[in-house]
Order: structure tokens, then C-alpha cells, then sequence
């Protein structure tokens, strides 16, 4: 570029600084005019979508957003991912009971899938007894009947360490489990298969959601002849997933069945690749299945790593679905335009967005400071970072109240003015903390500075972080924001100490209270990587020499008696014991601010015929869904 | 005023040499002279000296007049969907998406690019500068693993490289190298003063190696002169040029890369505005947020031509034989 040219660029780029700084007041009254709504409430629907009649045939495709993210390479023994969950239990695996994969409440109950029946349990809640319907079969290159020792096999691969389970201690009560699990047995003694009809757990104590265990995707028949091939493999089976429900992967048909010829299968190219293509299962018959419509003839999931690029081509038509955050402004775009509207289909997601405190690293380590950080964060802009009311109701405390038949749903200890923080609430805790000496109403000791924060790079976490460090700095607590692409492997490590962060967010595993406060606050879940109990709730000086983790140990409290209380609970008794624990954690523990229940927020394509949400994966019933042939 | 012709033509055509008087010039004066006629530069020095007042008081000086302190947010600057809103009359840049005064933010933003720029490019000048000289003036082994290794940091894929130190520093509470190294600012100086030096170390040692050479280096020599006298008095002042040069066009480089570094989301941490973490933030929301975009980039974009202009005048000037 010649010298000349690039004065005249000079020049021409100084203008149109100027330019603009003229134009801006052009454009100040329209875009002044627009008024916040300040809504804090969730937008929800039924969940459900129609436009025609179903009918068999076409391809649906959907766009996934970055990369599969699998925990254990798609491997069901393993696999800890709820989308990979909507696959499985939509359209891949039937385990002994299941759901009608229909929206709200209706989708949490539970069926017999494998099962005939949802069984009582006998001997004082320690025997479950389930009888297998007939006429259920693998797909190829299996192509028998599923027995109740595939499913033993399941169980007893989800027991044995070294094939990869990632949600084992939900099954640590059948009794023989703990055997397996030390490598001192090779199958659970508290499994029996008196024929293979016929499958028997037996329990060592009572568990009022022992049924609802029994309905995530790693307990799913796995085929012996072809598990055989992974053992002491995680994640390698992923591949090479057999079909026991309406779809398989592709190639299956054509895999060989003996390990020494097995191939993996054209239909998914592995953790690191960009498909999974689900075609029709010969063998399964529609007889046996009241609640699978399977319409499709084919799925086809697609990695892309550019989101808008993913709802353009759902508003296109040349997409179907997608597996993706939908940002504000396509949230906005949707909701704006009548002829768009009614695409996005808003749910219930059964999570919760909070931030977390370390009850051992200052100055969380005073509860005065964590009830001070729950008075002062802004949680209306918080919900407005995620897109405003659409993806999300503003959480009041730990569990959704959808989880408690809508229990404790006007429940919130921090309420506040329009959801905005209470400045005056929030110095009345700090004066009480001893961080606060001199009774000023801010943190002044030096714990309170540079406080050590994690969040993550994504673009939401862009928009939140400036506004938690805004209203942290008004009681004195400056923090020293660390953005981690994937904060998770951080925070989840207890011997890094990390004080706080913005990043984390958890959903139900199934429909009970449990499987919230069993991974969070439970001391039994701080393990030394893959700690989900982040505050550390419950830590003892034992177990915090074992993960590594320093700092106030002694009287970090605990919640342990209170879920070994709950959990052995039944019915309305249990939900009432959950509520109580949800109580006591936001006003004595304290361990986190709840910020947003999450709605999961759907866009699909005008070829969508039917689509309707599926509450247990807490994501598209693809069993449900059709598409204009 | 036109300079008095060298030779006077007599009235008869015949040529009668005179001795003519010439104004003696300092090498400065004449670099002036050079300078003064190449408008460009003179523009790119202007703007740059009007870009370091911004840096220096544009920001306060910004929040003062709006009042609108860069991390606070404004909820009324999003919409009811979170998405920002645009330049008006008490925002004049609009907001960013967290809703924050785009217009204080961007001032800020001057400060972290070019203390970024200016500090990183001084520490690789400096490090280039002492490796090319002893690379250039002592020669054989020396030469050898100075050059070799200048060459193997330059063969290296820098933002990879980058992005994993910045990364791995970012991710514990001590920084990295026993704290040395805090994540943020200094991280970010450090990786690029890394990765700078090694251009200006091939630069000086072209020079040194020609220098050494010639005969007032061979006369100090012959006087009795040491290395470092040498180094200090006779090579290092003629070097001074073309490091000046060089740091010009080394400053807007690595304002880029401080920008690339921040788009990537590992450069200066969030609540310190840098225009290459707005313009990051303006990936996401282009095309419903132009002011995003606009404004620091329109910024980096006069920063970096100045510079450029600036490092261009400045090697004419000094460069006799260049040609214009």
C-alpha cells in the first residue's frame, strides 16, 4: 500500500470516528424509547409444537452446537451427558422402566419400558422384582431377544470401575455392589435372574427412588457377546452401541458380531468427530413400545461450532432441531416476530443456575459474608445476561420448585425489590461478619480483596461477570476474575482452593430431589477430581487431606444426616424432608447463590410437523418428533 | 527560501566556478528536514500523541464527563432481552453487552492497547537489542546459538503457544513461574515481549555485523579501544536509528497481539476494557450491536496506521538512500 493511500485511509478512518460520534445522536431517541421490561418471571409453554399431521418418513436433523462433549465417548455405561441421554432414551436403549417422554409433570412419570410394569417394592423396600415383556430384541448385528441377563450384565458393568461408570454410587445399596466395585467380586451377589424374564435387585437399605435408578440409560440391556469386547475399555462401546429401541447406529447392519471382526459403526466417528447418524432398528417392534412414535427414518446429529450459523439453517428449513444455547438476540428475533414466535418452544428445565462459595477459603468462610453475597447480587440483570424471562425464572433457592410438585415455589430468603440486590440487607450481614471489624457495612480486611473468582468464556459468562463484580464491590469484595475456557476441570479439583465462581449449574439426573443434594452437598461426593460438591458441604479434616483441600476446615458444616434422613423417605413425607434440607441450606449453610432456573429454550425448522419436549432428558422427545417427508 | 546555486553562469555563457557558501546541517536537522516534508508521518505522529493523551487521562476524563464509571452497568442500556443499546445522547457509543458505557470503556481501552503496545515492544527491543549486538559484534559460536535460537522462536506458531501459556497461568491462584507471572497484564506483556524480541535481535545483528566492519570501528580499535567501549561508543549510536524505526513498527504489531489475545479471551482480564475484548465481545452481537464493532475498531485501526505511518516517516528520514 502506497504511502498516499494510506494518509487517505488515515484520514478517512478519523472521519468516520467522527461520523459516528455525530450519528450517535441521530439514533439516541429510537433507542431510547425502548423501556426494560424488568420481568423476572419464566416464559413458558406447553412444551409442545404442531404444524400438520405426523407421519412416517424424512430425515431430522439437528445441529449440535461446538462438539458432542460426551463424558465417556457416547459409551451408556458411562455417559454423564443429558443430551446424549435424549438419544439413548428416545430413540436407542430401553431400560427396565422409563417415561412417557412428554412435557411437564406427565414426562416424569415413570412406565414400564423393558418392563411390563413399575414394580412395588417387597421386603420392607429392599426387593424390586422386574418382569421383562417379551418380544424385545436387539438390533444387529445381535438380533436376539433381550433377556433380564443382558440387563445384569449392564449392572454389573456399571459396578466394575474399570468399564467407566460415571453415576455408580446411585446403586451402591444393592447389596454386592461395594464387592464388585473393590475388585473383590466379579458380579453383584445382590442381582439374581431366576429366568430371563425375570430380573431381582436386592437392597441392603431402603430407597424411596430405587425405580427411578433403575431409569437412567447406563442400566439398559447391554448384549454380553459384544460387551465383552470393552471390558476395561470405557468409552470404546460408544461406537459400537447396540440397540435394544426404534434406531441403531448406522452400520450396525453390516458390523460383524465376533469382537476380533468388530469394526466401529459408520453412524458415530468418535468424541473428536461431527456425526451421529441413527437409522431404523429391524428388529424392534412397535407392539411392545406405547410411548415411542418414531417417526423419522433417520436422525442425523451435526457438530458445528458456529451457533448462529446453526439457527439460520434452522430457520431455513435446512435443519430440523437443534442442540444448542439459542443468544439474546435470537431469543429477541423469535419473539418479535409473530410468524417466528410460536418456533421457539420454551421448557422447564429442571436446573439451576448458582454461584458457588468455597466454605473453606475466606471470606466465604463466614456465613454472615455468604448471606451478604445472596442480599447484594443483582439477579434481574443476571436473568437478563441469559436473555431475559425466556430462558429463565430467577431461582430463590437450591432445587427447582417443578422437583417438589411446585413446593416452596414462592420460597426465596433473599427476596429482594424487583429482584435487583438490597444494598442495606447485605450491609446489615456484612457488619455481622467478622470480616467487618469495624461495623462499616463493607468488607474491609484484606481477604476481601482480589478474591479469587473462576467463571468461563462463554459469551453469557461475558455478560454476568461485570455485573456479580459490580455488585460484590459494594460490600467491599473485589474479585480477581479468572476466565477459563471450560472452568469446569478447575473448579471441580479441590486441592486448587478456588474460593468462588460463576460458572456452575446442575439438572436432575431424574425426577427427585436427590439427585441434587446426594452430588452436591454430600461429604461422600469431594473426591479429589470431578468434585461436584464445589463449596466442599461437609468436609471433615480426613477428607480434606485426602483431595488436597486447605484452608477453615474446622466447622464447615454438614447436611450428610439430613440426605441419609430424606432419602430413605417415601412419597409426600420425602418431597416435605427435601423442602426442609432446600430450607436449611439457603439460611444456615448457605453455600451458594441461586440465580436462574434455567429454561431450556427450543428453536425448530419450518419442516417440523410435531416436536414436544421430553422432561426427563430435559430436551427434544425425538420419539415424539416429525418432520414433512 | 530556495538554497543559493553552487555555480554562477557569467553573462557571456562561460561557466566561472565562485565558491558559494553551504549551510552546515546536523544530522538531526537533516533528519528533520527529511521528516518535516513527508506529511503522512507527520499525520501519525499527531494522532499518536493525541492517542497517548487519551490513553493517559481519555478514560477518567471520559467517566467524568458522562458519569458513567467503565464497570458499572446500566440495566436500562439492554433490552428486555439483554441485548445492548446504541450510541444516544448520554451514551455516546452505546453500550456493550453487559451494558456498560461503551464510550468510557473504549477511552479505557486506548490505555491497556497501548501500554500493551509500548511497554511489550520496549522490553523486546530491549532483549532484541543486547542479543543482536552480542550475536552480530562477536561472531562464530556465540553467533551461532543466538542466531539459531532467535530462529527457532520465530519458526515457533505463536498464538498456539501464547494461548497455552496465558492459559495455564490463568488457572490457579499464584500465576505462573512462583508468581512472577500474575495472570492478566503482565501475562500478556510477557508472551508478547516472548515472542517480539527475536525480530529486532536479527535486525541489530545485520547491522552490528556490517558495522564492525567499517573503518571507525577498525580505528577505535587501533587506538586501543575495548569491546565494550567499542559497543558503547562506535556501533551502539548508529544503531539508535533503526531501532527507533523498528520500535514504531514493532508497537502496532504487538497491539494486535494483544488484541488477538483478548478476542481470543486470554488477554486483559474483564473488568480492564482492551479493544481487542470488545471487539470479542462484538463477534458475538455484530449484527444486531454495529456500534460494538465501530468504534474500538475504528480506534485500533488509526492506532496501528499511525504507528505505521510514523515508523515509515522515521526510516526515510533516516535513510539517506531511500527514495521517496
Amino acid at each position: 500500500m502506497s504511502k498516499q493511500i494510506r494518509y487517505a485511509v488515515l484520514l478517512a478512518a478519523a472521519f468516520a470516528l467522527i461520523a459516528a460520534g455525530c450519528g450517535s445522536k441521530k439514533s439516541a431517541s429510537s433507542n431510547t424509547a425502548t423501556k426494560s421490561s424488568g420481568a423476572s418471571n419464566s416464559v413458558v409453554g406447553t412444551g409442545t409444537y404442531d404444524n400438520g399431521s405426523s407421519k412416517k418418513g424424512g430425515i431430522y436433523r439437528i445441529g449440535w452446537e461446538q462438539s458432542f462433549g460426551f463424558t465417556n465417548n457416547f459409551d451408556p455405561t458411562g455417559e454423564y451427558l443429558g443430551n446424549a441421554w435424549g438419544l439413548y432414551s428416545n430413540l436407542m436403549l430401553r431400560s427396565l422402566v422409563g417415561y412417557k417422554h412428554l412435557p411437564g409433570a406427565a414426562g416424569n412419570d415413570l412406565i414400564g419400558d423393558l418392563a411390563t410394569a413399575v414394580p412395588t417394592p417387597t421386603d420392607n423396600g429392599l426387593t424390586y422384582t422386574y418382569k421383562l415383556r417379551t418380544g424385545v430384541k436387539f438390533g444387529p448385528p445381535v438380533n436376539r431377544a433381550v433377556t433380564s441377563k443382558d440387563v445384569a450384565y449392564a449392572m454389573n458393568r456399571l459396578a466394575n470401575p474399570k468399564d467407566g461408570g460415571q453415576y455408580s454410587f446411585y446403586y451402591t445399596l444393592i447389596t454386592g455392589w461395594d464387592a464388585v466395585a473393590a475388585g473383590k467380586a466379579t458380579s453383584v451377589s445382590g442381582i439374581s435372574t431366576p429366568d430371563n424374564q425375570t430380573i431381582v435387585f436386592h437392597l441392603t437399605k431402603a430407597a424411596g427412588d430405587f425405580n427411578r435408578r433403575m431409569s437412567m440409560p447406563a442400566t439398559a440391556p447391554i448384549p454380553p457377546e459384544i460387551g465383552k469386547c470393552f471390558e476395561g475399555k470405557p468409552g470404546d462401546y460408544g461406537r459400537d452401541v447396540i440397540s435394544s429401541g426404534p434406531y441403531m447406529l448406522k452400520g450396525s447392519n453390516t458390523a460383524s458380531a465376533s469382537c476380533a471382526s468388530l469394526k466401529p459403526m459408520s453412524g458415530y466417528d468418535g468424541a473428536n468427530g461431527n456425526h451421529i447418524v441413527l437409522v431404523r432398528n429391524p428388529n424392534y417392534d412397535q407392539s411392545t413400545d406405547q410411548y415411542r412414535k418414531s417417526y423419522p427414518d433417520q436422525f442425523q446429529f451435526v457438530v458445528n461450532s458456529n451457533a448462529d450459523d446453526i439457527f439460520a439453517k434452522v430457520q431455513a428449513g435446512q435443519l430440523e432441531d437443534e442442540v444448542s444455547s439459542p443468544a439474546p438476540k435470537t431469543i429477541r428475533a423469535y419473539a418479535t416476530d409473530p410468524n417466528l414466535k410460536p418456533k421457539m418452544i420454551p421448557n422447564v428445565g429442571d436446573r439451576t443456575n448458582y454461584f458457588t462459595m468455597n466454605l473453606t477459603q475466606p471470606p466465604f468462610d463466614d456465613v454472615h459474608i455468604r448471606k451478604a453475597m445472596n442480599w447484594i447480587v443483582d439477579k434481574a440483570s443476571m436473568q437478563k445476561a441469559w436473555g431475559g424471562p425466556i430462558p429463565g425464572a430467577i431461582a430463590g433457592h437450591v432445587v427447582p420448585p417443578v422437583l417438589y410438585n411446585n413446593g416452596l415455589a414462592e420460597y426465596d430468603p433473599y427476596s429482594t425489590p424487583n429482584n435487583a440486590g438490597d444494598l442495606a440487607k447485605a450491609q446489615a450481614e456484612i457488619k455481622l461478619s467478622k470480616y467487618d471489624p469495624g461495623k462499616t457495612g463493607k468488607c474491609t480486611m484484606s481477604a476481601c480483596k482480589g478474591v479469587l473468582a473462576i467463571a468461563d468464556t462463554r459469551s453469557v459468562d461475558t455478560r454476568m461477570v461485570p455485573i456479580l463484580e459490580a455488585d460484590t464491590a459494594k460490600i467491599g469484595i473485589t474479585l480477581k476474575m479468572r476466565s477459563i475456557n471450560g472452568a469446569y476441570t478447575t473448579i471441580q479439583t479441590p486441592a486448587k482452593n478456588i474460593p468462588f465462581s460463576e460458572r456452575p449449574s446442575w439438572g436432575k439426573d431424574y425426577a427427585d430431589p436427590f439427585t441434587f443434594f446426594a452430588e452436591l452437598f454430600d461429604s461422600g461426593a469431594i473426591i479429589k477430581s470431578g468434585n461436584t460438591n464445589y463449596s466442599l458441604v461437609g468436609l471433615t479434616p480426613p477428607i480434606a487431606k485426602t483431595v488436597g483441600a486447605t484452608g477453615a476446615i474446622a466447622g464447615v458444616p454438614s447436611v450428610d444426616p439430613d440426605i441419609k434422613a430424606c432419602s430413605a423417605k417415601l412419597g409426600q413425607d420425602r418431597l416435605t424432608c427435601w423442602e426442609n434440607l432446600d430450607k436449611k441450606l439457603m439460611t444456615t449453610v448457605v453455600p451458594w447463590v441461586p440465580y436462574l432456573w434455567p429454561n431450556n429454550v427450543f428453536i425448530v425448522g419450518p419442516t417440523v410437523t410435531h416436536w414436544n419436549y421430553d422432561q426427563f432428558t430435559d430436551g427434544p422427545a425425538y420419539s415424539s418428533v416429525s418432520v414433512k417427508g | 527560501m530556495a538554497s543559493p546555486p553552487e555555480f554562477q553562469v557569467t553573462s557571456g555563457g562561460a561557466i566561472a566556478l565562485q565558491p558559494v557558501a553551504v549551510a552546515r546541517k546536523s544530522p538531526s536537522r537533516l533528519f528533520w528536514d527529511r521528516f518535516k516534508q513527508d506529511k503522512a508521518a507527520l499525520a501519525g505522529g499527531i494522532v499518536i500523541i493525541i492517542l497517548v493523551l487519551v490513553a493517559i487521562v481519555g478514560g477518567p476524563l471520559a467517566e467524568s464527563i458522562t458519569g458513567h464509571p467503565q464497570n458499572t452497568t446500566y440495566t436500562q442500556m439492554t433490552d428486555a432481552f439483554g441485548v445492548p443499546k446504541g450510541p444516544n445522547s448520554q451514551f455516546w457509543f452505546g453500550a456493550d453487552a453487559a451494558g456498560r458505557d461503551l464510550f468510557v470503556r473504549t477511552m479505557y481501552g486506548a490505555r491497556t492497547s497501548l501500554f500493551v503496545g509500548i511497554v511489550a515492544s520496549g522490553f523486546a527491543v530491549l532483549i532484541g537489542l543486547i542479543v543482536g549486538l552480542t550475536a552480530g559484534f562477536f561472531g562464530g559460536f556465540v553467533d551461532t546459538i543466538l542466531s539459531r535460537a532467535s530462529d527457532v522462536l520465530l519458526a515457533v506458531p505463536q498464538i498456539l503457544i501464547a494461548v497455552g501459556v496465558v492459559a495455564a497461568c490463568s488457572t490457579n491462584k499464584n500465576g505462573c513461574l512462583g508468581g512472577l507471572l500474575q495472570p492478566g497484564i503482565t501475562v500478556v506483556i510477557a508472551v508478547i515481549t516472548v515472542f517480539s524480541w527475536s525480530y529486532i535481535a536479527r535486525i541489530v545483528r545485520g547491522y552490528t555485523l556490517s558495522l564492525r566492519e567499517k573503518e571507525f570501528v577498525e580505528s577505535a580499535r587501533a587506538a586501543g579501544a575495548g569491546n565494550i567501549r567499542i559497543l558503547a561508543t562506535e556501533i551502539l549510536p548508529n544503531l539508535v536509528g533503526p531501532l527507533i524505526v523498528y520500535s514504531t513498527l514493532l508497537i502496532p504489531t504487538n497491539i494486535l497481539f494483544e488484541a488477538a489475545l483478548s478476542y481470543l479471551g486470554l488477554g486483559v482480564p474483564a473488568d480492564q476494557a482492551s479493544w481487542g475484548s470488545i471487539l470479542s465481545d462484538a463477534s458475538q452481537l455484530y449484527d444486531v450491536a454495529w456500534w460494538l464493532m465501530l468504534f474500538p475498531g475504528a480506534f485500533l485501526i488509526l492506532t496501528t496506521l499511525a504507528f505505521n505511518l510514523l515508523g515509515d516517516g522515521l526510516r526515510d528520514a533516516f535513510d539517506v538512500r531511500s527514495e521517496r
